[in-house]
């Protein structure tokens, strides 16, 4: 484990000189025990320090850079193993799998369809991060040819060179110097060669073993040899294994600290059944892989892998938001009536269900208050009088409504009249505390 | 430094809940760790997938997951065979949604006729759900337990609002019982608090912490799940070991991902094959978290899931 | 201990009521109970207050000190009726106290109100968007305002850092988060910080009969802890540190020591 603040602070000078731009030596160890501080900013850390800080603050899984420029994902950084204790940190890379016995043209419809998967989802751009050129013909010269294909069509998006021969891998990489690959392929038999190239390449070693006390001697040997950043495969190809090997990975490296298995891991989940397909790299998805190399990528497949990752690796701590604006529920008619809450995911799945259930057709304004609940948005200042009448006059509703009622949430009847005067000509009602009283609230409005 | 594997030994175990008779009954749950670590403890029973059917014709699904059952969805019956003989299925699930006041608004005695006539046809296990309204559930339940009585069926879902005559339901007729909560692991375990204090054996319990789809709160039933099953596992806690339910095809077959066809969303890719794909991810999510018993509606994605399970056990 | 009353609240529908019609009958009746059963300072909160938040603070105070002799706690998120009620304030009694700032952009200004009037302010361990994960990103937090304090001005024995205490029924585990940060605030600084809670909100939603169980008991906690400060009701808390005190050793025990 990382150290505390306060074993941090023993090894700060103590003078409180304010030098770093916080208050005490404490106030600054804190900030780096969190990482939101580097030492550097201490001018009087001694040289022990620093050293004893360097090694203790390495997180328990090693923080890798994979690819580089825009597209480079970021891995590793981990130290959880359930998602509601503290938000998993990077998410995983998907890659799709680039054989080199497929034809030239076959190969670059694979790229294609990775260059075009991108989309836009909740406001962040999702795509398939990478693609894995796999050395399946075991010859050198046209594992060479499809990895030439790929850096010429594909040159910003990261590669995964997988072969086990070091003649081919040698050969390929050249192509992808300093664009910081995954050269997978190194085990028992071939690792001096691996290592050897990775390290002259600066690329990111792929270590396979059976099992991982195997693994684990392996990747230390590797580190003896220079090597610092590798992803792992404890050889594991059925969902059991993946889910098995990468749960004791994972609490290997943040419960016991236990560094040669502190690093990414890679799953391969190649099957012929596309959609069973999915459902292992889903697998994976929450169970701690990094890398996911996967042997197709059709749009909806995308879709699915996407969203599942997001959800994953959403930040507990901050509540999921939806999107400001007014939805429709049913086919509202210019009468329906029009409610406003707030836009905290859990908030807006409810009251939208509970409308739904009411069968009543509605408009539901949902406005954004980062995502807090109606009455701790309120005490906050975020939902007010002032607030919610910008937000239905800018929102224009009133050109699609025949009439001028608002409902509002129980929880804030006390605005009712503050917001009645702000927004000219409105009638404010004050619906039910709780979403539950939703459908019997509507349905004696409609009766 | 060797690498020594750090199991875990936990205090507590899920409950096995059994449920139907004769040879085709199913056991639920039953494990002493978290789903699938079979590396570090024992799993005695694999996930249930139940085949969600209705009691009025599912013109409320999507087209795409209508189309398997054409030839028998007007027929609860029909369409409970078809599941059992043509699709394998191990459990059925029938959602008596034409009890709905809004529906077909059909009496607690229509509801019992069709819960009898199923039954009459079918020898696996059968879970019987009301229409998810409160209020009418708990005469419908009632009539629907008296009519299954003693084909240990699961009733539900008993909810804080109408948990008392759907428990002293169950537990007149010998049946388990479905208690939901939504989403939120406290009253979930104050739920199953009030239910075993009306003398309801807590061993009979099968837990609902609400199911979310795919990208609309899939994360919170997830986490929900995980920190019922670490309760159950490292707390001991006798009140979270019941197995849990993800009724997974109902939250799913209503979202826009599921349905909305490809030449409006080119980039989203086919829609057939997505909706599939929706339900059977939130499915292995939810496996993942700690859901025994699945209900789902489209026949591929429950294939597929069926294949995974097998892969995992 | 500090027990800073927290009765007044616009929460609380007879004092939103009174402070609606400004009817200065509930207000100092509940003001004066509060000081009367151990309160050394009194919470005034009058919500986001967007309309008239102005005259509003300043009525609040004035009636408060009108009839207790004790500095108020102003607490609301408009800093113009911030500023109004510190205009008037009389701290012959002590330093009125700001409720509060925090790490989000928004609070910042805030401190420059503590500086000005020479108040003291609580610092809320909390940023833009998203809740603490524990006790460590609390104080990582507590040391970001503790350095803008310096910044603007505010001494830092005038801050009170505040971990955010949050409701047990949905937050189970922030309540022990809050034990720690409570303990690793006070290291912080030398001499150790300030700590204040909204004591209350651990109980939040829970059945009424359960709330002063699991409000004193997690005050017990937070004492034993080092708290400085608590937003609480005066009533319910008394039994406890009188309990504390004797328990500790700062005040001689007799049979009757609860009735002194």
């Amino acid at each position: 484990m990382a150290l505390s603040g306060v074993e941090i602070f023993k090894l700060l000078p103590k003078t409180n000189c304010k030098k770093c731009g916080h208050p005490t030596c404490l106030a600054f160890a804190m900030k780096l025990a969190q990482r939101q501080a580097t030492l550097d900013a201490c001018p009087d850390v001694s040289d022990e320090a620093k050293r004893v800080l360097g090694e203790a603050s390495a997180p328990p899984v090693r923080p890798i850079t994979f690819g580089s420029g825009d597209k480079a994902v970021k891995m590793g950084e981990e130290t959880v193993l359930f998602r509601h204790e503290k938000k998993f940190v990077n998410p995983c890379a998907f890659a799709v799998e680039v054989k080199d016995t497929l034809s030239e043209s076959e190969i670059t419809k694979k790229i294609e369809d990775v260059l075009a998967s991108e989309i836009d989802r909740v406001g962040q751009k999702l795509r398939i991060d990478a693609i894995a050129i796999t050395n399946a013909s075991g010859d050198k010269g046209k594992f060479e040819a499809a990895a030439k294909l790929v850096s010429s069509k594909a040159p910003n998006t990261p590669v995964i060179l997988s072969t086990t021969d070091t003649a081919a891998a040698e050969a390929a990489i050249k192509l992808f110097s300093g664009k910081r690959p995954i050269l997978y392929g190194a085990n028992s038999s071939n690792a001096d060669a691996m290592a050897n190239i990775a390290k002259t390449e600066k690329a990111i070693l792929g270590v396979t073993a059976h099992g991982l006390e195997d693994l684990s001697n392996l990747t230390e040997k590797i580190k003896a040899l220079g090597v610092e950043d590798m992803v792992i495969d404890a050889g594991s190809v059925k969902a059991k294994d993946i889910l098995g090997n990468n749960t004791l990975i994972r609490r290997a490296a943040t419960k016991k600290n236990f560094k040669p298995l502190g690093y990414p891991v890679i799953n391969f989940v190649q099957r012929d059944d596309t959609l069973l397909e999915l459902l292992v790299a889903g697998i994976a998805v929450t169970k701690y892989s990094s890398v996911i190399v996967l042997s197709s990528i059709e749009k909806w497949k995308n879709l699915v892998l996407f969203t599942l990752r997001q959800n994953i690796y959403t930040d507990p701590q901050v509540p999921m938001q939806v999107e400001q604006k007014i939805y429709n529920i049913g086919e509202p008619k210019p009468e329906s009536p029009l409610m406003i809450t707030t836009n905290f995911s859990l908030t807006y799945f409810i009251v939208s269900g509970e409308v739904e259930n009411s069968k009543v057709p509605s408009r539901l304004a949902v406005m954004d208050c980062e995502g807090l609940s109606v009455l701790t948005a309120w005490a906050a200042g975020k939902f007010t009088a002032t607030k919610i009448a910008q937000f239905i006059t800018e929102s224009g509703i009133e050109k699609d409504i025949s009439h001028k009622e608002l409902i509002i949430p129980g929880y804030v009847a006390i605005l009712s009249g503050s917001i009645e005067d702000k927004l000219e000509g409105w009638k404010v009602t004050v619906g039910p505390r709780e979403a539950n009283g939703l459908p019997a609230f509507l349905k004696a409005r409609a009766a | 430094m060797a690498f020594v594997a750090s199991k875990e030994t936990y205090s507590g175990k899920v409950y096995q809940v059994n449920i139907g008779t004769g040879a085709n009954a199913a056991n639920l749950g039953g494990e002493n760790v978290l789903p699938f670590h079979s590396f570090e403890g024992t799993v005695p029973n694999k996930p249930v997938i139940a085949y969600e059917i209705q009691d009025v014709p599912p013109t409320d699904w999507p087209e795409n997951v209508q189309k398997p059952y054409s030839s028998v969805s007007g027929d609860p019956v029909a369409w409970a065979k078809f599941c059992q003989d043509n699709l394998k299925a191990k459990a059925i699930a029938l959602r008596l949604l034409g009890t709905h006041p809004d529906r077909e608004n059909r009496s607690p005695e229509v509801a019992a006729k069709t819960v009898k006539d199923v039954l009459s046809a079918i020898n696996v296990p059968l879970i019987i759900l009301g229409s998810n309204h409160a209020e009418k559930d708990a005469p419908v339940l009632v009539a629907a337990a008296e009519a299954a009585k003693d084909r240990n069926c699961i009733i539900g879902k008993a909810q804080e609002a109408n948990y008392k005559t759907i428990v002293a339901a169950a537990m007149a007729n010998n049946h388990k019982l479905i208690a939901m909560s939504e989403l939120d692991i406290n009253l979930s375990k104050q739920l199953n608090i009030l239910i075993t204090q009306m003398g309801f054996d807590k061993e009979r319990l099968v837990t609902d912490p609400m199911c979310s789809a795919l990208g609309y709160g899939l994360e919170y039933t997830y986490s929900v799940m995980e920190r019922i099953r670490l309760a159950a596992l490292t707390q001991n806690d006798l009140t979270m070991q019941p197995p849990m339910l993800a009724d997974v095809g109902m939250y799913v077959w209503k979202i826009k991902e599921a349905q909305a066809p490809e030449s409006e969303m080119p980039l989203w890719g086919n829609t057939e094959e997505r909706g599939i794909a929706w339900e059977a991810t939130t499915a292995t999510a939810l496996l993942v978290s700690g859901a025994e018993l699945l209900i789902m509606r489209h026949p591929r994605a429950i294939e597929a899931v069926e294949k995974l399970i097998e892969e995992l056990v | 201990m500090l027990i800073i009353g927290e009765k007044l609240s616009i929460i609380a529908k007879r004092v939103r009521e009174a402070m609606m019609k400004k009817d200065k009958g509930p207000i100092q009746e509940i003001a004066i109970s509060q000081w009367k059963a151990g309160a050394g300072m009194i919470d005034a909160n009058i919500g986001p207050a967007e309309d008239g938040g102005e005259d509003l603070m300043q009525w609040m105070v004035t009636t408060i000190q009108a009839v207790v002799p004790l500095p108020v706690c102003l607490d609301t998120t408009n800093s113009s009726a911030l500023e109004a009620g510190l205009k008037v304030h009389n701290s012959q009694w002590g330093k009125p106290l700001i409720n509060s700032t925090s790490n989000d952009p928004e609070r910042f200004p805030i401190l420059e109100l503590g500086a000005k009037y020479n108040a003291q302010v609580i610092g809320l361990t909390v940023g833009k968007g998203g809740l603490p994960a524990d006790a460590e990103e609390r104080a990582a937090i507590a040391a970001e305002i503790m350095a803008r304090a310096m910044e603007y001005g505010v001494p830092l024995e005038d801050i009170y850092l505040d971990p955010l205490v949050l409701q047990i029924a949905t937050s189970q585990d922030h309540a022990r988060h809050v034990i720690k940060a409570i303990k690793m605030f006070q290291e912080m600084n030398d001499p150790p910080m300030k700590t204040v809670v909204g004591l209350s909100n651990i109980s939040n939603g829970c059945p009424k009969t359960l709330r002063p169980i699991l409000n004193r008991y997690y005050f017990m906690l937070l004492m034993l802890e080092g708290l400085t400060a608590a937003i609480a009701d005066a009533h319910e808390m008394a039994e406890v540190t009188k309990t504390y005190d004797v328990m500790m050793g700062k005040t001689l025990y007799a049979h009757s020591y609860l009735e002194m």
